[in-house]
């Protein structure tokens, strides 16, 4: 069961699984082996607007449904972990500055969203992943400007952003309250990046530092003001978490189909090896996880259609599809056997992909706090 | 300049059709798709209407159910589109009539260029837009890679068995278009969800003053006999003798057997 969209836009869909099936699944094989940015493929997709699938109407976006968006992400998945890494970090930006930019910075980020371009989110930092308020990057006001400096690193789309959204201290003693948060564009003097990171997975995804060095900012390109940074962040990531959720979902459900495909064909025994209970069962089992898991991403975006809480529903839906997703992808390179384990089948790609859906976008032990503390609450 | 693509639906041909007990192939759980020929006629009409402007609208016959594929069309260069309500059109001539007379009346100007696929990839007969042609009383040039205005008309690369040969037409004319070099675009998003609100013009044979005795069953020139799924391919010989010579030997045997040699 896929995600339950309006069958006007399954006719979308269908258009975007053509385009996933002919333009990326097959050529992200080269640049998974290679490493590199596949620039030509993420120029196709940006002229189809999948750049800009969540613009809201209001800033020049098509209005399409979450559910819709979430559907096509899941192709992306499917296709490529990486492909869907790149779309999801531009749309991880483009949530801050939704959350809490000024009306002219959200409109600049849709534009530049809907023209083909790419965004990067920057918080993470060499001594501040999961405990983001450690930040080192500073942020100091000089008249109208502030002055950025500092090191962000694992930042996806980093070389290759038009925007970034950059966290920094505007006041260390305040700890997290002293955070602040700053739409900075590309080309902005003393804003440079790092090397692209040699990855496990994701591969085609760019990643890398993002370096300021007396990189001065209008004071204009502050979101909200000093120490909302911090809140922003959360409130960015509480959202965005249901999304990478969806890509694990993507990756998960092609563990199935690169299963079910191989073992209808292999034989063993004289039989395929599906005729096999224990492998019709490990099939059952993938696919109750991977359900679950798309049920519960597409729970948390009813919840969001509702405007209802869905910090916990969010950090669920991430934390137990990128279980799901690595879970899936064993049990696929266990079903495809020594020929699972060989690069010249899609499989043991799934799981290299599928591992950072365990780490990014906040640890699955941090979504597990999250979930665990929301339960508890305080006593 | 006015182009008009004609269209047809056909079953999804990348699926594999399997053939019923009645003998007919089995045809209901496929998707009908565009005739790739046609999504090649509509491209090449949506690259020459960009470069050297005009509108391209697309036409079919069909019901209700081949709106999808106008749609389809609409999404990816397409300016207007127009079906036909008519179910009973007997074979390639019939349709080519009923073409004809529909194409005066689905645009809002005259045609220049008339393009079709070359053939559909279902019954691939290969005719109507040749027939298209007789019946307007209109050059045709088929088996069209690529064309270009030139004095009012246009000038095509016809494909040949050896490469292609330069023909030139007046306007109007009707081409029949083959795979070019390029494939047709991906519609965008944003063009296929604005091709959900344009409109769809129906002409029924009475609008488009098309007598029912040139195209309906009585008018039929050609009819299908029979229709038989295609013999399975055979699995080969597998020659395995450990010496050379004796390999020889028993390849030479086997092609003297079937009288190859």
């Amino acid at each position: 069961m896929a995600f339950l969209i309006n069958p006007e836009d399954q006719d979308l869909l269908d258009s975007v699984r053509e385009f996933c099936e002919k333009e990326i699944k097959e050529q992200c094989k080269e640049y998974d082996v290679s490493g590199e940015w596949p620039a030509e493929i993420y120029a196709k997709a940006a002229e189809l607007g999948y750049n800009g699938l969540e613009v809201p109407e209001e800033y020049g976006g098509l209005g399409l449904e979450r559910i819709t968006v979430a559907a096509i992400m899941e192709e992306f998945a499917r296709a490529d972990a990486g492909f869907v890494t790149t779309i999801t970090a531009s749309n991880l930006a483009l949530k801050a500055v939704l959350i809490g930019g000024s009306e002219e910075q959200k409109q600049r980020c849709c534009d530049l969203l809907m023209e083909g371009n790419h965004g990067a989110f920057g918080l993470t930092e060499p001594m501040a992943g999961s405990d983001a308020g450690n930040s080192k990057t500073t942020a100091v006001r000089d008249g109208d400007e502030y002055i950025l400096n500092g090191r962000k690193c694992f930042i996806t789309n980093g070389g290759v952003a038009s925007f970034y959204v950059i966290t920094a201290m505007t006041d260390k003693s305040q700890g997290i309250k002293g955070m602040s948060v700053f739409v900075v564009e590309a080309g902005t003097p003393g804003l440079s990046t790092g090397n692209h990171e040699n990855k496990m997975g994701i591969r085609t995804s760019n990643t890398c530092d993002v370096v300021m060095e007396d990189c001065r900012v209008p004071a204009s390109a502050m979101m909200g003001n000093e120490g909302d940074g911090y809140k922003i962040a959360m409130k960015t990531l509480d959202m965005s978490r249901t999304w990478v959720g969806c890509g694990a979902v993507g990756i998960a459900q092609r563990a199935i189909d690169e299963a079910v495909a191989y073992g209808k064909q292999r034989v063993t025994f004289g039989k395929p090896i599906l005729k096999n209970q224990a492998l019709q069962f490990k099939i059952a089992d993938m696919e109750i996880r991977v359900e679950t898991a798309r049920q519960m991403v597409a729970h948390a975006l009813k919840l969001m259609d509702a405007g209802l809480p869905y910090s916990r529903e969010s950090a669920i839906a991430k934390c137990y599809a990128g279980d799901v997703a690595v879970q899936n992808a064993l049990e696929s390179i266990q079903i495809l056997g020594g020929y699972g384990y060989s690069r010249e089948y899609p499989v043991e790609k799934l799981l290299r992909d599928a591992k950072i859906f365990q780490i990014y976008e906040g640890t699955n032990e941090i979504q597990r706090m999250v979930i665990g503390k929301s339960v508890i609450g305080k006593f | 300049m006015e182009l008009l693509v004609c269209i047809k639906q056909v079953p999804d041909d990348t699926v594999n059709v399997t053939m019923g007990a009645d003998g007919a192939p089995k045809l209901d759980d496929i998707a009908p798709v565009v005739n790739a020929f046609d999504t090649y006629a509509l491209e090449m009409a949506a690259r020459f209407k960009e470069a050297n402007g005009g509108s391209v609208t697309v036409l079919t016959i069909g019901g209700e159910g081949a709106v999808p594929a106008l749609r389809s069309c609409l999404s990816v260069g397409a300016d207007r589109a127009c079906r036909v309500e008519e179910a009973s059109v007997c074979d390639p001539q019939g349709t080519a009539y009923l073409l004809s007379q529909a194409s005066k009346k689905a645009g809002e100007q005259p045609f220049d260029v008339i393009f079709c696929g070359s053939e559909s990839t279902d019954a691939a007969s290969g005719q109507v837009g040749a027939q298209l042609a007789e019946t307007l009383g209109l050059p045709v040039i088929t088996n069209v890679l690529a064309l270009e205005p030139k004095d009012g008309g246009i000038s095509a690369k016809q494909e040949t068995e050896d490469g292609y040969r330069v023909v030139e037409a007046a306007c109007p004319c009707v081409v029949t278009i083959v795979k070019p070099d390029y494939e047709p675009r991906y519609p965008s998003i944003k063009s296929k969800m604005a091709a959900r609100k344009m409109p769809v013009a129906v002409l029924t044979a009475a609008d488009a003053q098309a007598d029912a005795s040139k195209f309906g069953p009585e008018a039929a020139k050609v009819q299908r006999a029979a229709i038989s799924a295609p013999p399975q391919r055979q699995s080969g010989v597998k020659i395995q003798e450990k010496e050379a010579a004796e390999a020889v030997r028993r390849a030479m045997e086997i092609m003297v057997g079937q009288k190859l040699i």
